[in-house]
């Protein structure tokens, strides 16, 4: 019972949504040889297929988080993730084809239309955020990290934390408010 | 975006407790009406919901590398398959090649040791040296001619019409014979090596015993063969009497 948000349903869906490690680590290790198989197969090498493939699993966890892939069963996210990392395969070798193809002029154009996945500038801007924050956190010392880290992606309890971090509760709650704030300087440093 | 929005840590730990579901309706309702009138607090509220996003996102994206390392003995493994597909036919084939190699030397081996015994010993006897211009035997050395260049059938052919006028002839009859057995013919040997041997004083008949053991060895006429061979003071006859006899 180390997780928050530990519910009754068990399915790989829930797992995924609680970062589940092992969960996450069977669905990467059983999907990726398909996926390179195919790359491989289709004028890639092993750094497009880890790529694209590491791509496409972020974009399935996110869309399960977001609650936009429902499924009926278990076993159907495992054909989600071969057909997200396909489309995105054959995306990379269009746009390639593009580039070979296309005066530079036109680059811009294509650019444009590649924002236009997202819905409004709202989300372009939360996108930009979003990396930002993230390269941050890349680059956060230590101790912070490790102290994130076990909060929001491996959910742990702050009781948890605090035992492993041989705190009391409070400190570890206020160094995790302590850490943030840090983050978020961080974030808003990178991005000027 | 200003950096510089700071909350206290009491309105931190009520958005994030608004965040992960485990407020109260009540307290819910307030904040929520709280975050309407206050632009700045939303504006942390909607970062703080990024930042976590970000965390987490980060936080997989370096786990996926763990996750890849620990695959890539298997994912090499998994890739060789494809290679092996073509590897194991050539292996399959060998292996077939060499069943049957194993398999028909089983089969002769048992079918015949015998007949090992003779392809190891038998050798045509060399023949007599054939010198020209002695023209009384002008036929006979003709056919030798022929026997020396493994042409059985012909010298044979030839032998056996001189054999006409002359049946005893010891040397025309223990020649046909050899080369009778030369040609596998071991049962026509036999018969024309058996008459070499009748004249115990004949200058082949050392040798015919020899070759009768020989034709009567392949012929697996197991007890012939013996004491043909008994008769020869061959060296080879000795050998291949221990090795019957063992």
């Amino acid at each position: 019972m180390q997780k928050r948000n530990t519910k009754n349903n068990h399915s790989v869906i829930e797992s995924i949504k609680n970062n589940d490690s092992n969960t996450l680590k069977q669905l990467y290790q059983s999907n990726y040889p398909k996926i390179e198989a195919y790359i491989l197969k289709n004028n890639g090498n092993k750094e497009h297929a880890k790529d694209i493939f590491q791509e496409a699993f972020l974009s399935v966890w996110k869309n399960v988080k977001n609650d936009k892939f429902e499924s009926q069963n278990d076993s159907a996210i495992h054909g989600y993730l071969y057909t997200i990392s396909k489309n995105k395969w054959l995306d990379y070798l269009r746009s390639q084809h593009h580039k070979k193809t296309v005066v530079v002029s036109k680059i811009n154009h294509f650019e444009a239309v590649d924002t236009n996945l997202y819905e409004n500038d709202d989300d372009i801007l939360k996108e930009k955020r979003l990396d930002s924050i993230m390269h941050a956190f890349k680059g956060l010392g230590g101790s912070c990290k490790a102290l994130l880290k076990k909060f929001y992606f491996e959910k742990k309890s702050m009781m948890i934390i605090a035992e492993e971090l041989q705190l009391d509760a409070a400190s570890t709650r206020n160094k995790k408010y302590r850490c943030m704030q840090k983050l978020r300087t961080l974030a808003s440093e990178n991005n000027k | 975006m200003n950096p510089n929005t700071n909350i206290t840590e009491k309105e931190f730990e009520n958005i994030e407790r608004y965040l992960s579901g485990s407020m109260s309706p009540e307290a819910r309702k307030a904040l929520e009406l709280k975050l309407k009138n206050n632009s700045a607090l939303l504006h942390y509220f909607n970062e703080h919901k990024i930042m976590q996003e970000a965390i987490e996102t980060q936080s997989l994206k370096e786990q996926l590398d763990i996750y890849h390392s620990g695959i890539s003995a298997d994912k090499t493994l998994k890739n060789n398959h494809i290679k092996v597909i073509s590897f194991p036919f050539k292996k399959m084939i060998a292996a077939a090649v060499l069943i049957i190699a194993l398999g028909s030397f089983w089969f002769f081996n048992l079918s015949s040791n015998n007949e090992k015994l003779y392809t190891q010993y038998f050798k045509a006897d060399p023949g007599l040296p054939t010198t020209m211009g002695e023209t009384n035997n002008y036929d006979f050395y003709n056919a030798m001619v022929n026997y020396k260049q493994g042409d059985y059938t012909l010298a044979i052919s030839k032998w056996e019409k001189l054999l006409n006028t002359k049946p005893k002839n010891d040397t025309l009859n223990y020649f046909i014979g050899v080369a009778h057995l030369a040609n596998k013919n071991e049962k026509k040997a036999i018969l024309y090596l058996s008459k070499v041997t009748n004249n115990t004083l004949g200058s082949f008949t050392n040798e015919a015993y020899y070759y009768l053991g020989l034709a009567h060895l392949k012929a697996d006429n197991m007890e012939l063969a013996k004491k043909n061979l008994t008769f020869s003071t061959i060296d080879n006859s000795k050998k291949i009497l221990s090795k019957l006899n063992n």
